[in-house]
């Protein structure tokens, strides 16, 4: 009853919709997965959430598919065009081929945010940037509170904008970039990201985004995209994209939830090599490699798709799958499945109640089990060279596979303060020869770091030539931090993030390499405390024979008090005759004032002695 | 107090003060030996512990074994098959099954030339891609084809292909799994590493395709038995005695003698019975490895670049099996896959007597202090001396009542004694590049050439000095002191870096100290036989008449580390301890002119 009431309001929200905005109605939101089996028995499911909204009802507060929550943040911080990323796991592009979305949808490890704030001057930029992160983290359960003038730089070449942006100057748009490299992305940020889904994840393909499953997979990476978008003689509308990319291991996804460990099969179920001569049943030379082509939708991902988000648009169809046409698929009923022109992808209609599976089957013909992937424009590979923990260097290795074209792209870096860069050291050469080459680097944007406030930029427009490995390599010197701007994992080492690495020609393409960890010299945490305590010792033991000497009065034995058993009791006797004659005066009301002398003196005594007596407590 | 400085400085004119240090040196040289021979005792040595509380050994269940023995099995046949086979054609083979099981491949040439030698190959890697991992971090597992004897490691290869295909059905891994299959196990793995830091010199060691990140733990499994063993025997000696973190060493014997249940044994010895003479033993050997710093395996490559190491070897007759010793390295890699910061914690020098006791550097470093500083104690002492004039025996006795005279001071003159200080030293760089850059084949007869000329050349140079300058006494003090203090100051140092190397170089050159020139022929030459017994080259034919080994291998075996592994060893022997020995001798065979100027010097003063 409840979702039938529901069902109704939501058709009466899009129906009223309808009657708003008859323009753009039918493109308010649509969402669509796109299944992608790869070598290696790899899975890349790429989900796609998109909606729009007319500016106007967006300035006056009029969210319908817009998220309001993201909606009230960008408007407060004044953010034109934002670009929020979540990464884990790294992209295999010689097996995997080109990156989904030409990389254009994804970040390096950890958590990258772009974005263009409108803002007068640079401090007012600052000012809002810090709002937009603190928002942000607040939003996504991310630290991206910790994205401070150390960690964000303003890319000059790397970054364009995505929208249109009709009333844009330069002046006053400011493209902020901040990245946390060591954030590990889980799924606390999983769900405050499908909250942003007008169906959150109750229907359509959004059912299928199990924390367990995405996280487990060999690299996923979510992305938000909200960029304005001004159709020709149409009103400019806000569009806000999500993302979710993720990589699956076909054998690992398969296997139940409850006993996740890969304990070895019984025997004969070991798919082996029975060419082989000493092929036994008990020595088996296994071919499993190869197996596990055959899936269904609900081993993958835990669970059957729940029919079709209702709000979405009808006539982009949900699911679509990248198999060789010969490849036969069986789905569930009530699903109309549609061979798509270019022969090596399929998609799938379905109604909106059904739930919806689809299987495939161990193929017959084991050339034709998945569409071979494209060659990527770029191949990079980043890693540090050199040891030790004064200097280091980087070396990025990147490779054009074209054998004709050659391959233009501005490679940025984003490197934490305490990696001093020599850029006299940066040089590119082409494998092969060992002398360097200065055509291959075209323009240099270098912002040096600023100890403890800003961070090294690194802006690098560079080619590399058909069929070509270039080296790009440059020396750096690690800075000694302070005591206490160690973090409590000092030993593990500090993360760098991933290098940007923007194609130019000939097409657009995006690429990150992975991130690295650059260790710095750590002092030995327990030797503080260890000098601390022997310090300590030294100065105590030091400093009481000191103020001893320096308070104690040195008198020879004669003519000092005499000590001993005798001695205590003539001063008992002294003081008890004292007090007699105290009492004995006190009768009478005078008191003399002349036996103030001797009981001082013995008072200085007792003052060093008792001193020492508190010292050695 | 002035009181107190008074009589301090009264005390250093006493006479009778330069009468003790001698005796001091000598103390100290056998305090340090005995110091030595007590840590083996309870009371001086520690039980050892996990310090990294991250690597939790032998808390997780492994699961390595049921049909995983059928596919060791046929990975054995497939090695077998390749025994004999030249080394690329075992790369091609082994490379096909690697790639077959998902993981990506590469391979590394690299030549080295040592004693006359070409040490060439090709390594062949694999990398396992932590499921969700960065490539920030990674571990390595080492199968050399060839371990230190030259064995093939028939069952150590399938192990690995059989672990790296297990590995890969696991997704827990927070670190890159790096297989490196080496053609041997001193030079291969060298290249491998030295090329993944890129300290390799690119002429010689091919740079590396594919990398991953920075290398936290290695194990070399070295597994050349072919039927059951009993117990796994970890060997862990790096180069020029660098050591792995002890926690690592405790990781291995925790899971492998707590978790497997079985034994674990260190320096090759078998059965250990946890007793003084045991414990004594295995302390000794350790330190017999350390102070020669030679590579002992596979893992000894990797230590010098702060990746901690160690190999395994199964020994024995028992009842475990391959997939026992599969399960060790599983345990081992799922505790350094637990680390979050590299290993750090615990200790890097120590001396390990038993798998459970140790002593840190704290208890046994004082007694390589104590022999080196018997040097620096005697130096001074000489320094000292050398600027009193030599009052006759006669006049010691009447000079009571003179205690406040100023010490009558003589001229140093230092010329000479630097000069052949300065000689000895410099000479020493002929040995050094002689024995690392002849062919293996000349070494034997050129070490008895050397020999020869080593008993000779003192007697020559002694005779020259003495002919060309008449050097007096006083002279003959100022060289014993300075090659003394060098000595001591070299040692001492060296004592902090490889503890045992300066331990032994310490007590073998511990005679240096009391030789002195003398009056009577027959004194000389019973000193400089003396000496000659102690000399490098007579310690060296020595110990390998002791070992029973030819000196010819022993002499190419330190040329190889010195061109492959940078063992440092050779460089303190000719170039420290010989030239004190040299300088010595000069002492031993001198003839102090009784000059007539230096008495008239004496009486005028």
């Amino acid at each position: 009853m409840r979702q039938l009431f529901s069902f109704a309001l939501l058709s009466f929200v899009s129906f009223s919709s309808l009657l708003s905005s008859a323009s753009a109605a039918a493109a308010d939101y649509h969402e669509q997965l796109v299944l992608r089996p790869l070598p290696l028995s790899a899975l890349l499911a790429s989900f796609n959430f998109r909606s729009n909204t007319s500016l106007s009802e967006f300035e006056a507060h009029n969210f319908r598919f817009f998220p309001r929550s993201l909606g009230q943040i960008l408007q407060h911080a004044g953010t034109q065009e934002l670009h929020l990323r979540f990464s884990l796991g790294r992209w295999d592009s010689e097996s995997w081929g080109a990156r989904p979305w030409g990389g254009a949808r994804e970040g390096g490890t950890g958590v990258e945010l772009w974005a263009w704030l409108q803002a007068a001057t640079d401090e007012e930029a600052d000012h809002k940037w810090l709002t937009l992160t603190n928002a942000l983290s607040g939003l996504f359960c991310a630290s991206l509170n910790f994205i401070d003038g150390t960690r964000t730089t303003r890319p000059v070449m790397s970054f364009q904008p995505e929208g249109d942006h009709p009333n844009m100057t330069a002046a006053d748009t400011h493209l902020l970039y901040g990245v946390l490299p060591h954030e590990v992305v889980c799924t606390e940020n999983l769900t405050p990201f499908l909250k942003l889904l007008p169906c959150k994840g109750k229907a359509g393909i959004a059912t299928l985004l199990d924390g367990h499953k995405l996280f487990d997979a060999s690299w996923q990476s979510m992305a938000i995209d909200v960029k304005p978008i001004c159709p020709a003689g149409a009103e400019c509308v806000l569009q806000i994209e999500l993302t979710i990319d993720m990589v699956l291991d076909i054998d690992r996804s398969k296997r139940p939830r409850g006993n996740p460990i890969p304990r070895p099969p019984p025997g004969h179920e070991l798919p082996c090599n029975t060419s082989k001569s000493y092929h036994a049943p008990d020595t088996c030379f296994p071919t499993d490699h190869q197996a596990n082509q055959d899936w269904t939708l609900s081993q993958i991902f835990g669970r059957t798709m729940k029919g079709t988000c209702p709000l979405t648009d009808p006539a982009v169809p949900p699911v679509c799958l990248h198999v060789p046409d010969s490849r036969s698929v069986f789905h569930s009923d009530g699903v109309l499945e549609k061979k798509n022109l270019d022969r090596v992808s399929r998609c799938f209609e379905i109604q909106p109640d059904v739930d919806f599976e689809i299987v495939l089957p161990a193929p017959e013909d084991e050339l034709a089990v998945v569409v071979k992937p494209e060659t990527p424009l770029l191949y990079a590979e980043r890693s540090f060279t050199g040891h030790g923990q004064e200097r280091g260097g980087v070396q990025t290795i990147l490779h054009n596979p074209s054998p004709d074209t050659e391959v233009e792209f501005v490679y940025m870096e984003s490197l934490p303060w305490f990696m001093r860069i020599y850029l006299h050291t940066m040089s590119a050469r082409i494998q092969g020869q060992t002398a360097k080459d200065d055509s291959l680097i075209k323009e240099v944007y270098y912002r040096p770091a600023v100890d403890r406030a800003r961070g090294t930029q690194l802006e690098v427009r560079m080619r590399v030539p058909p069929a070509s490995t270039v080296f790009l390599t440059y020396d750096f010197e690690k800075s000694i931090l302070r005591y206490t701007e160690y973090p409590p994992d000092a030993n593990r080492g500090f993360d760098v993030a991933a290098a940007v690495i923007t194609i130019l020609s000939p097409a657009a393409y995006n690429l990150r390499t992975t991130s690295l960890l650059c260790s710095l010299p750590t002092p030995d945490f327990s030797m503080p405390y260890n000098v601390i305590i022997f310090t300590s010792t030294a100065i105590a033991l030091a400093f009481g024979g000191m103020f001893n000497i320096l308070v104690r009065r040195f008198v020879a034995a004669d003519e000092g008090p005499e000590v001993g058993l005798a001695a205590l009791k003539k001063r008992i006797q002294g003081r008890v005759g004292l007090l007699v004659e105290k009492l004995k005066k006190g009768k009478t009301g005078n008191v003399s004032d002349e036996s103030g002398t001797k009981p001082d003196k013995f008072e200085t005594v007792d003052t060093a002695q008792s001193i020492e007596g508190a010292l050695k407590e | 107090m002035p009181r107190l400085l008074s009589s301090a400085l009264a005390l250093r004119r006493d006479p009778r003060i330069l009468k003790i240090p001698p005796y001091l040196s000598l103390l100290c040289i056998l305090v340090g030996a005995v110091w030595l021979f007590l840590l083996p005792l309870n009371e001086y040595s520690r039980r050892t512990y996990i310090s990294e509380n991250a690597l939790l050994p032998g808390q997780v269940h492994t699961y390595f074994g049921g049909s995983d023995q059928n596919v060791l099995r046929a990975y054995k046949q497939e090695v077998n098959s390749l025994v004999g086979k030249s080394n690329v054609e075992i790369n091609d083979k082994l490379e096909s099954i690697v790639r077959g099981l998902g993981l990506k491949t590469a391979r590394q040439n690299f030549t080295y030339h040592a004693a006359g030698r070409t040490f060439e190959g090709e390594n062949l890697y694999a990398i396992l891609q932590a499921p969700r991992g960065d490539a920030t971090e990674a571990i390595v597992l080492v199968a050399a084809w060839e371990n230190v004897k030259h064995e093939v490691n028939k069952n150590g290869v399938p192990l690995v292909l059989t672990l790296a295909r297990y590995f890969k059905r696991w997704s827990l891994w927070s670190k890159d799994i790096i297989i490196l299959l080496s053609p041997d196990s001193i030079a291969a793995p060298q290249a491998w590493v030295d090329a993944y830091h890129d300290a390799h010199d690119s002429s010689r060691v091919a740079s590396l395709p594919i990398k991953s990140g920075a290398l936290q733990g290695a194990i070399a499994i070295d597994y050349v038995q072919e039927n059951r063993f009993k117990s796994v025997h970890i060997v862990y000696d790096g180069v020029n005695g660098q050591l792995p973190n002890l926690d690592l060493i405790n990781s291995v014997v925790n899971i492998a003698g707590g978790q497997m249940g079985m034994g674990v044994a260190l320096q090759e010895m078998w059965n250990h019975n946890d007793k003084y003479p045991d414990r004594l033993r295995t302390m000794l050997r350790g330190m017999l490895k350390q102070g020669l710093g030679l590579a002992s395996g596979p893992h000894s490559s990797f230590i010098p670049y702060h990746v901690d190491a160690v190999t395994l070897q199964p020994f024995g007759e028992g009842w475990q099996d391959e997939m026992a010793m599969g399960r060790v390295v599983e345990g081992t890699f799922r505790s350094l896959n637990n680390l979050l910061e590299h290993l750090h914690q615990s200790f890097f020098f120590y001396l390990l007597m038993h798998r459970e006791r140790f002593v840190s550097i704290g208890t046994y470093l004082p007694s390589a202090m104590l022999v080196a500083a018997n040097f620096t104690i005697m130096a001074i002492f000489l320094w000292m001396k050398s600027g009193q004039p030599e009052i006759p025996a006669a006049s010691t006795t009447e000079s009571s009542d003179k205690d406040d005279a100023p010490t009558p001071t003589t001229e140093r003159d230092l010329f000479l004694p630097l000069a052949i200080v300065a000689l000895s030293g410099s000479l020493s760089a002929i040995p050094l590049y002689i024995f690392n850059h002849v062919p293996e084949s000349a070494l034997t007869p050129l070490f008895y050439l050397f020999l020869l000329i080593n008993t000779l050349f003192p007697i020559t140079l002694s005779l020259t000095i003495t002919t060309l300058f008449s050097p007096n006494l006083q002279q003959y003090h100022l060289v014993k002191s300075f090659s003394l203090l060098l000595l001591g100051m070299f040692l001492s140092s060296l004592a902090t870096l490889n503890f045992s190397l300066a331990m032994l170089i310490g007590l073998l050159s511990a005679p240096l100290s009391f030789v002195k020139p003398s009056s009577s022929p027959v004194s000389r030459i019973v000193g400089f036989v003396l000496l000659n017994l102690t000399s490098p080259p007579a310690v060296l034919l020595a110990s390998a008449a002791i070992w029973g080994l030819n000196v010819g291998d022993i002499l190419r075996e330190a040329a190889v580390a010195w061109h492959v592994t940078g063992t440092y060893s050779a460089v303190v022997v000719w170039c420290v301890w010989w030239p004190a020995w040299l300088a010595g001798c000069v002492c031993v065979l001198g003839r102090p002119g009784r000059d007539q100027e230096e008495e008239k010097k004496v009486k005028k003063a």
